[in-house]
């Protein structure tokens, strides 16, 4: 992908994550890679879309929760981009940046992309949990163990976009970045098994059990699963476009620091 | 990178006047004392979560086994008690409702005051919030804690002939 995307290495690279000296005016990608994202967009949204018919209209109320249950369809597709596609991808591509052999300014680049459409996800996580939760069990929040750890991961999120904004020299800014992302990302498995490790309001998975049995059934079981295809979908696409507007970003940053430069040594040749 | 930008020009007195009274560098983008609030925010918000949910305890109820167990030391303590609401004992009046709740072995009998959330019937688990007075538990709000088992209400619905079986 980031062949793609990121084209030709600017010459003199002073390192991985020196200054990206390519003319900010240009297009990052390729008229075919341009064409795959808006494929990619059209059938995310298509299976969004189709996610939200099925579960307002085609599939049936719940024997407990009744038309309550239809929430099912987005609140636990939504967790799992945030919780483990988000964050795992961050995570992975910071220790992929950390490690000598494999750092590359793409890395980095895809760790900030990814935590930052994550942290929207797990936003959202958070507000329809508690517009499930508000009708089911009676009040908006709890503080028990899933509820609070998962506020715990927005707070890193938060966090680690900090991190990023903080000036400076963008190898110490990649590195203080990626070790927060991979610290962060203990919280991961502290939200997954908080359900089983302590006594919790929220209800344990009904996907991920411990059995690997999912406990919902028919039409309700299909429209779950094409929730977790269509929200990936929707994930990938807003990567990608974030991921696009990184580079773009990292090269105008690259030409701010040439402009400097160059009026520097002008001065010093005056 | 730092150094490069440095080199061509000679170290700037202590005044940041830039020395020979040529424009001093440009202030960074994002202020220091900005990061800083920024950071302490967060900072703040983190032990705030931490000592809310971790601080107090990690589990978010006591069952009716471990609460009968534990009457004697839990007094008249405020906790959260969960348990199962015993089909034929929901008996509702305009103050509130009044059912028992069932762990594996032990009852209690519970009074509440104010009204159940829409979810709120027999044989399905609950969270109260309240103390013991004697052996009933006088509580102020019903939590439902709803399974992860989604099961269709009338699996068996005969479809119309529009195909429809909502």
């Amino acid at each position: 992908m980031t062949l793609i995307i990121d084209g030709p290495p600017p010459s003199g690279d002073p390192g991985p994550q020196g200054p990206d000296t390519t003319d900010p005016s240009t297009e990052p990608w390729t008229a075919r890679t341009n064409w795959i994202v808006r494929v990619l967009a059209g059938v995310s949204l298509a299976s969004v879309a189709a996610t939200v018919w099925l579960g307002l209209w085609v599939t049936p109320p719940d024997k407990v929760q009744g038309n309550l249950v239809r929430l099912v369809y987005i609140h636990p597709p939504i967790a799992w981009v945030a919780l483990y596609l988000a964050f795992g991808i961050a995570a992975g591509s910071s220790v992929l940046w950390l490690w000598p052999r494999t750092r590359r300014v793409a890395w980095d680049r895809l760790a900030a992309s990814s935590m930052e459409v994550g942290t929207v996800f797990t936003g959202l996580t958070l507000v329809t949990g508690a517009i499930w939760g508000r009708p089911t069990w009676g009040v908006w929040w709890a503080w028990d163990a899933r509820l609070t750890s998962t506020a715990l991961l927005l707070v890193l999120q938060l966090g680690y976009l900090a991190l990023r904004r903080i000036p400076g020299d963008p190898d110490a800014r990649a590195r203080r970045c990626a070790v927060g992302a991979v610290i962060a990302a203990v919280d991961v498995p502290i939200v997954h098994f908080s359900v089983n490790w302590w006594r919790t309001l929220h209800q344990g998975a009904t996907v991920l059990n411990a059995n690997l049995s999912p406990t919902i059934h028919g039409a309700m079981a299909w429209t779950l699963l094409l929730g977790f295809v269509s929200l990936t979908l929707a994930f990938a696409w807003m990567l990608v476009v974030r991921y696009r507007i990184q580079v773009l970003s990292d090269r105008l940053e690259g030409a701010d620091l040439e402009t400097a430069l160059a009026e520097r040594w002008s001065e010093g040749e005056q | 990178m730092s150094e490069q930008l440095m080199a061509p020009s000679p170290p700037a007195p202590a005044d940041g006047s830039g020395g020979d009274g040529r424009r001093p560098a440009p202030a960074p983008r994002h202020p220091r004392w900005r990061l800083i609030v920024v950071g302490a925010v967060l900072v703040g918000a983190f032990g705030f979560l931490l000592a809310k949910g971790l601080g107090g305890s990690l589990d978010y109820f006591e069952t009716v086994d471990q609460a009968v167990h534990a009457k004697v030391m839990l007094g008249t303590k405020t906790f959260r008690l969960e348990g199962l609401v015993v089909p034929g004992t929901v008996h509702r009046s305009p103050s509130g409702v009044n059912f028992v709740a069932a762990g594996s072995k032990d009852r209690v009998h519970v009074i509440n005051t104010g009204n159940p959330p829409e979810l709120f019937q027999p044989d399905i688990p609950v969270v109260v919030v309240g103390h013991f007075v004697g052996d009933t538990f006088v509580s102020n709000q019903i939590i439902v804690d709803h399974s992860s088992q989604y099961v269709a209400k009338y699996p068996n619905r005969v479809k119309a002939p529009n195909g429809s079986t909502r």
